[in-house]
């Protein structure tokens, strides 16, 4: 365990190979995670933890969580990681940790950066002073780790602030002041230059925008575009589907044919949207988003965003699940629980469900409206902000609690490993393709069986007022909308085919997609929010933004029509 | 060096460096907060920039904070 952001999971994967997704900003780890690494002759459980700031006190969601799993979860010794720039912050925790009275050892982290920026430890005399074993240690590279493992046994109670007779903050004081000496500073001109220029208005916002512009030209363009043109009319077009269909026609079976390669065919439709639609633009979007997760750029985002942010409840540290709900909105919601206050966590939890696309969706929304026009896309992007901030600024209003204070710590700017990114990466994917891609063929299948019993048909019907009265959309989108239900990005995978097939007009296009986009993202989804607030809010978070999302889309198909907007 | 009247750090120009001699304690948990990230008595600041929020190094540590925030904490000025 440890303070935030100091490199606790990757000490955990070195020692027992298993993979926690690691970034560059505190919060990553949210859940405690279990692991097996064998020492000596020893099989321990290592449990790797979310950070904490403090044990003691006035203590967040995940710092409470983290205490008891120490003070009641029968937990045998404490490794402690330490960002080593930081020994003040990391001794004032250690010595809260002593009153636990468990064998410990300190792990002095990023002892690279530490001395390029000057700071230098005294490791022996700070050992011997707190009586434990401590550690230098450079986890991405291994170094330090063996050491680690060689001083498990030795691990011993600490002596800290309470057998010098002094207060927490005193001694942590004090220890530092012995045993740290702060010389010249190496630190690289280039990453000065740039911590400075990220965070000033001035260049600050034109390096956003540029972030913003490269994002899109990997996502929306190389992604949704040329790799979705490869697979989508290449691969699937030319070869999978028309051999599919040639094999299929050995089946005896009408309908088993069907299922496989008819209008609604796991295959034709299910494996189509999965792989050739969604797949590469969700893979370009995690490599992009990886690489600026373990920069350290997100959370200077913050500085920007807080004044929006306060206006709607929060404070800018919400930039964080915001940001992370565009990779995925489940995760996201796991991740509101580094917010202080319930209120704050709730409004991020609805705003997440109501506005953020998350990188399936943006994939069919790039593909679709990247087609029409940049105005389009903009249109949708503008909608589903002024539906957010409307909201948000509602829900600030009426929901009963505080925002907090707007304290947030920024990590050091680093030049991504590529190692990471790509494990990351590569991990997301397959995630992926484990969770969503069975509810596209699951999706697919339970279309297949309504068409087939008359149902699809009948839902048509029931939502024709709306679909095409409201909503000025051709009564097959009604389908597309009950596959929204599902996943987001499946429905709006179902509106990329019905545009490419011209099913839709462009304005019909962009009002689906937004009132598609403002729906909750997908089942998964709608699970965490039951189960971080409960089934209730989870309800009413349902029929609130259902609501709000087909009022949403009548609004704009009216003010489209009054103002001939063609796209 | 002499040493100036205590400032709150929401009202130093970027470039100040100081030491922090002061957190307002309140009812809420702000001061506590901080201390936790370091910024107690004793520590020393430097003001990297004041708009749009407060960016300060302590200890290491670059810190955001909102211009509310940094009202209360009180700094000497080297």
């Amino acid at each position: 365990m440890g303070n935030p952001n100091v490199g606790k999971s990757v000490v955990f994967e070195r020692l027992t190979g298993r993979y926690v997704t690691v970034s560059n900003y505190p919060g990553t780890t949210v859940t405690v995670t279990r692991g097996r690494a064998t020492v000596g002759a020893e099989v321990c459980d290592i449990v790797d933890t979310p950070g904490v700031n403090a044990i003691e006190g006035v203590l967040s969601e995940d710092e409470k969580v983290t205490r008891n799993l120490m003070r009641d979860g029968g937990a045998e010794l404490i490794v402690q990681i330490a960002d080593a720039r930081n020994l003040r912050r990391a001794l004032m925790l250690t010595s809260q940790l002593a009153d636990l009275c468990l064998p410990m050892i300190l792990v002095l982290n990023m002892m690279d950066e530490a001395r390029a920026r000057g700071v230098d430890v005294d490791v022996p005399a700070l050992s011997e002073e707190l009586g434990i074993p401590v550690v230098e240690a450079v986890a991405p590279e291994g170094r330090g780790i063996a050491e680690l493992r060689e001083a498990l046994p030795q691990a011993g109670r600490p002596s800290a602030a309470r057998d010098a007779g002094l207060s927490h903050i005193e001694w942590a004081d004090e220890m530092t002041r012995r045993f740290r000496t702060i010389g010249a500073v190496t630190i690289g001109r280039i990453q000065e230059w740039l911590g400075r220029a990220v965070r000033q208005p001035l260049t600050g916002i034109p390096i956003l925008l540029v972030v913003l512009y490269v994002t899109y030209l990997v996502v929306g363009v190389f992604g949704a575009q040329t790799l979705v043109g490869l697979l989508e009319k290449g691969l699937f077009g030319t070869f999978i589907n028309p051999w599919s269909v040639r094999l299929a026609a050995y089946i005896p079976l009408a309908f088993v044919r069907d299922f496989l390669v008819g209008d609604y065919g796991l295959i034709t439709m299910g494996l189509t949207y999965a792989i050739a639609i969604v797949l590469p633009v969700v893979t370009t979007f995690f490599l992009v988003f990886g690489f600026l997760e373990d920069s350290g750029y997100i959370p200077r985002l913050a500085i920007f965003s807080d004044r929006l942010f306060r206006a709607m409840g929060l404070n800018g540290k919400a930039v964080l699940p915001m940001v992370l709900g565009l990779g995925c909105d489940t995760m996201a919601t796991m991740t509101t629980r580094i917010l202080t206050t319930p209120k704050e966590r709730l409004i991020a939890i609805l705003l997440l469900a109501l506005g953020v696309p998350c990188s399936a969706q943006l994939a069919t929304i790039m593909g679709i409206l990247g087609g029409i026009s940049f105005w389009a896309l903009l249109t949708l992007f503008g909608v589903v902000l002024t539906q957010m901030i409307i909201v948000g600024f509602l829900a600030a209003q009426l929901l009963p609690g505080d925002r907090s204070d707007f304290i947030l710590e920024l990590p050091p700017l680093r030049l991504p490993r590529l190692r990471n990114l790509l494990t990351k990466t590569s991990l997301r994917v397959r995630w992926y393709l484990g969770e969503a891609v069975p509810l596209f063929l699951i999706g697919t299948a339970l279309l297949f069986v309504l068409d087939r019993i008359g149902g699809l048909a009948i839902i048509a019907n029931a939502a024709r007022p709306v679909v095409t009265g409201l909503l000025g959309l051709p009564s097959k989108a009604a389908e597309v909308f009950v596959m929204g239900f599902l996943r987001r990005d499946y429905g709006a995978a179902g509106l990329f085919l019905m545009a490419s097939n011209g099913a839709l007009s462009h304005v019909q296009a962009v009002v689906a997609l937004t009132v598609m986009t403002l729906f909750v993202p997908c089942v998964a989804n709608f699970l965490m929010i039951v189960k971080e607030r409960g089934l209730k809010i989870g309800l009413a978070i349902l029929v609130f933004i259902t609501a709000i999302a087909v009022g949403t889309g009548a609004a704009l198909h009216a003010a489209l029509r009054i103002f001939h907007v063609a796209f | 060096m002499s040493l100036s009247k205590p400032q709150p750090l929401s009202a130093l120009a970027p470039g100040s460096r100081g030491t922090v001699i002061r957190v307002t304690r309140d009812l809420t948990s702000r001061a506590e907060r901080l201390a936790a990230l370091g910024v107690t008595p004793g520590a020393q600041v430097s003001v990297l920039q004041t708009f749009p929020g407060v960016v300060f190094e302590c200890d290491q540590t670059e810190l955001v904070i909102e211009r509310l925030v940094a009202r209360s904490i009180w700094i000497e000025l080297e």
